[in-house]
């Protein structure tokens, strides 16, 4: 048990260290099964707050292997994704939903 | 694996489906893969033909109403002044002039186009064509699609097929199975399968041996004891007649005759024992059943061995309500019921009691015989049904005479008619209870 | 779209077919009674349509992370299950709590990966032309996942009682870390732990979105590219599981069953 204990405790230590400051804020629109913008830039080494509005009635599914992230964002609604802090490189997104017209990428500058 | 049809039907289907599936998202990524680098090089003509044809250096309105409007193209300056375009063109150039050639993905009116651009030389100039993304990319994937839709509505039915052939490849166990099971206790003769096929061949010839062995192993055993006993039965009929005579003589003490007669009795009691041991072996088959009265044997046994009862001054009562006709073999009744009292008073000391009730009880008729004697312990009432078992071996508490044959021949008889015996400590007299519960549907 | 469909249920019907099969098959190693499975499975689905109902209300609760939150307390819930299954099944009188922890387990694994599914499947239908590409790449998917699942069944089952108990708790091991990388990735996606910059690039080695990537982020929880902390809860996570594996199997040994 005192695995257990160990472990709760050093989660609860994550989260009270992780309280931020100002993150930078970028929205993303969804419409039609495209990102609007379907290219971000975020500087480097910042985390930065994603806010995914969606526009469409159906459900979107925002993906990205290269960073990490995936969330379901149901249609008319919006979710949050917070990303980085990430080196310079592109970053491509997709929607998983419609990939093949959902697309976009996230270039670090 | 409770079943070797379902292991491997559904073992096989895993491993169809792992294959096919993985056989059919290889040939669809490379289809789609071909039909993608199909429509690129589509564009590409485009717009070299549209170079070739297309001499506009100044701008001017293209009458684009002819053009589909999942294509467009346009044509812009060096110093990015657009020329000519189709009416679904985007207004702004979206690509760069980085290099001569270059394929790139953009969103504009609400779509996502490919779109490629090419530096025309000649003229000095730009050209740029594109296609909806969601329109050629659909027009792939149905033509691949279509020919994916035949292998998945083929699983199932290859389930089907492989269910009935496995069915049809166990049919030989099956059959081998019902063989087994339809076998009568005493029907040792061999198992035989028509086209018996290769994995099943040395069952079949192992069980065959082992039924042949056993069969005359069996016939041997019933042979030599019968044979045996019915061997010693005279030479004892005459021993007796000669102990009697010497007895008659009193020319020897009493007292040294007396164990050499008791030897030759009990003696003479196992080979009558054994003789009825093997007379009602269920092994060998029906013997001939008729009506019998229950309460009329017992009365006849008791009577017929009422000298060993008065012997050790012992109280026998037979209570019974009324008649109970029994489907049966006089003889292994008059043999159980024997057997059973006359254990009964061996067992029980000197002025001790026993009891026989014959009763309906449910659907059965009971015969239940209890005695005041030492009775068995718990833990051996499963062995004292083995033939010549005797409760604590040979240092018996009781010091009597006994071969361990007398429960053994019991349980023959009631194994023959069909019955069910219980032995448990009697509650009122304190020995032995022993319950035996004839089915009713015999009668 | 029809190897998206694949990819999409593929990696949902994996994860969740592999927890009932393994948990299948140690329970008939263990001659534990299977009939955990059905009221396992139907309130897996029940929970799941609930979720996937629902899902505009979960996302915008906690601040728009709540989707994060409740699927890193399913997986941190079901990485629980494994542990205390491997935990209790050293000795059979437990088998009743044996039971109820397989039964919470994949109700939580179906519930998870059932929303997604149903979120999926609900959307993509309406739209005629996507219809069957879609319906044909979920037949697909699911059928590759169902049958890795009977044929990791087979595999364990038709083993012997050691080689068997091996390999299951070897799976749940291996399923046991993958549900805390998930579940550590979620939490930084949601900035409820701070994240740093990638350990490590794997993605030319083995790339997450190749069929190969997404069948071993469903058996393994594989990431490309780890930021620190996901590596370290993953390495926390191995470690709680091979400690528990090493005792419940000593104990087996000292009990000369295995």
């Amino acid at each position: 048990m005192s695995y257990y204990i160990r472990y709760f405790a050093f989660l609860c230590l994550l989260i009270t260290a992780s309280v931020s400051a100002a993150t930078p804020i970028i929205e993303i629109e969804i419409r039609d099964h495209l990102f609007y913008p379907s290219e971000v830039e975020v500087p480097i080494d910042t985390k930065v707050k994603l806010i995914i509005i969606n526009q469409d009635p159906t459900a979107e599914e925002f993906e990205s292997y290269e960073l990490n992230r995936e969330k379901v964002i149901p249609g008319m609604s919006k979710g949050i994704i917070f990303i980085g802090p990430l080196p310079a490189g592109e970053y491509p997104f997709f929607g998983e939903f419609f990939p093949k017209t959902a697309q976009g990428k996230v270039i670090v500058k | 694996m409770k079943s070797i049809r379902t292991y491997l039907l559904f073992s096989l289907l895993a491993i169809i489906t792992l294959v096919t599936f993985f056989s059919v998202l290889h040939g669809y990524q490379s289809s789609i893969a071909k039909a993608e680098q199909l429509f690129d090089e589509r564009l590409q003509h485009l717009a070299e033909i549209i170079a070739i044809t297309n001499q506009d250096r100044e701008p001017r309105q293209e009458d684009s109403s002819a053009h589909s409007s999942s294509v467009f193209f346009e044509i812009w300056s060096s110093e990015l002044d657009l020329l000519v375009y189709s009416h679904n063109a985007p207004m702004e150039f979206l690509t760069s002039t980085e290099n001569k050639e270059s394929f790139k993905n953009v969103n504009f009116n609400g779509y996502r186009w490919r779109s490629f651009t090419l530096y025309d030389q000649r003229l000095d100039r730009w050209i740029v064509t594109g296609e909806r993304i969601d329109i050629r990319y659909g027009l792939a994937e149905n033509i691949v699609t279509a020919s994916i839709i035949p292998i998945v509505l083929a699983i199932p039915i290859a389930g089907f097929i492989i269910w009935w052939a496995i069915g049809l490849g166990l049919k030989p166990l099956k059959t081998l199975a019902i063989q087994l099971s339809n076998k009568e206790a005493d029907d040792l003769s061999a198992v035989a399968l028509n086209e018996s096929p290769q994995e099943l061949t040395q069952l079949v010839t192992t069980i065959n041996a082992l039924l042949r062995r056993l069969t005359s192993a069996f016939l041997r055993e019933q042979r030599f004891s019968a044979d045996a006993a019915h061997e010693l039965r005279t030479p004892i009929s005459a021993l007796k007649v000669q102990i009697h005579n010497l007895q008659q003589k009193n020319k020897y003490d009493e007292n040294e005759l007396k164990p050499l007669a008791a030897g030759i009795e009990r003696m003479a009691y196992v080979i009558e024992q054994i003789l009825s041991l093997y007379r009602h072996s269920p092994e060998q088959g029906l013997v001939q059943k008729t009506k019998v009265d229950l309460c009329a044997i017992a009365q006849q046994v008791i009577a017929g061995n009422y000298e060993s009862f008065s012997e050790k001054n012992q109280n026998i009562s037979l209570n019974s309500e009324s008649d109970f006709m029994l489907q049966a073999n006089t003889f292994a009744i008059e043999t159980l019921i024997h057997n059973l009292v006359m254990n009964a008073s061996k067992y029980t000391h000197e002025q001790g009691d026993i009891l026989l009730t014959i009763r309906n009880a449910d659907s059965v008729i009971q015969l239940v015989v209890e005695d005041s004697g030492i009775g068995i312990p718990e833990t051996e009432l499963d062995r004292v049904f083995e033939r010549f078992y005797r409760v604590a071996g040979d240092r018996h508490a009781s010091g009597m005479l006994g071969c361990g044959l007398g429960l053994a021949i019991v349980k023959h008889i009631v194994d023959l008619h069909g019955a069910k015996i219980k032995l448990e400590q009697s509650v009122e007299l304190g020995g032995l209870k022993v319950i035996i519960d004839f089915p009713r549907d015999e009668i | 779209m029809l190897i998206n469909s694949v990819i999409l249920i593929l990696r949902e019907v994996l994860e969740a077919a592999l927890i009932v099969s393994v948990f299948l098959a140690l329970s008939q190693k263990l001659q534990l009674s299977k009939r955990w499975l059905m009221p396992a499975l139907l309130f897996g689905f029940a929970t799941a349509a609930i979720y996937a109902l629902n899902i505009q209300v979960i996302s915008q609760a906690f601040e728009g992370v709540g989707q994060e939150i409740v699927n890193a307390s399913l997986q941190v819930v079901i990485f629980g299950c494994i542990a205390l299954f491997v935990f209790f099944i050293k000795n059979a009188q437990n088998h009743k709590r044996i039971a109820f922890i397989m039964m919470c387990c994949v109700s939580m694994a179906v519930t998870r990966e059932g929303a997604e599914i149903i979120i999926y499947i609900q959307g993509l239908i309406a739209i005629p032309e996507l219809r069957s590409p879609v319906l044909i790449g979920s037949i697909i998917g699911a059928g590759i996942g169902i049958s890795a699942g009977v044929f990791f069944y087979y595999l364990i089952a038709s083993l012997s009682f050691k080689n068997g108990l091996r390999l299951g708790l070897f799976l749940l091991i291996l399923i046991a870390g993958g549900m805390i990388m998930q579940a550590s990735q979620l939490l930084i996606q949601a900035d409820l732990i701070s994240s740093q910059q990638a350990l490590w690039n794997s993605s030319s080695f083995l790339n997450e979105r190749s069929l190969t990537g997404q069948l071993l982020y469903a058996l393994i929880g594989y990431e490309a590219t780890p930021a620190p902390i996901q590596v370290y809860m993953y390495i926390c996570s191995l470690f709680i599981m091979i400690t528990l594996t090493v005792r419940t199997l000593n104990h087996f040994k000292q009990r000369e069953i295995i």
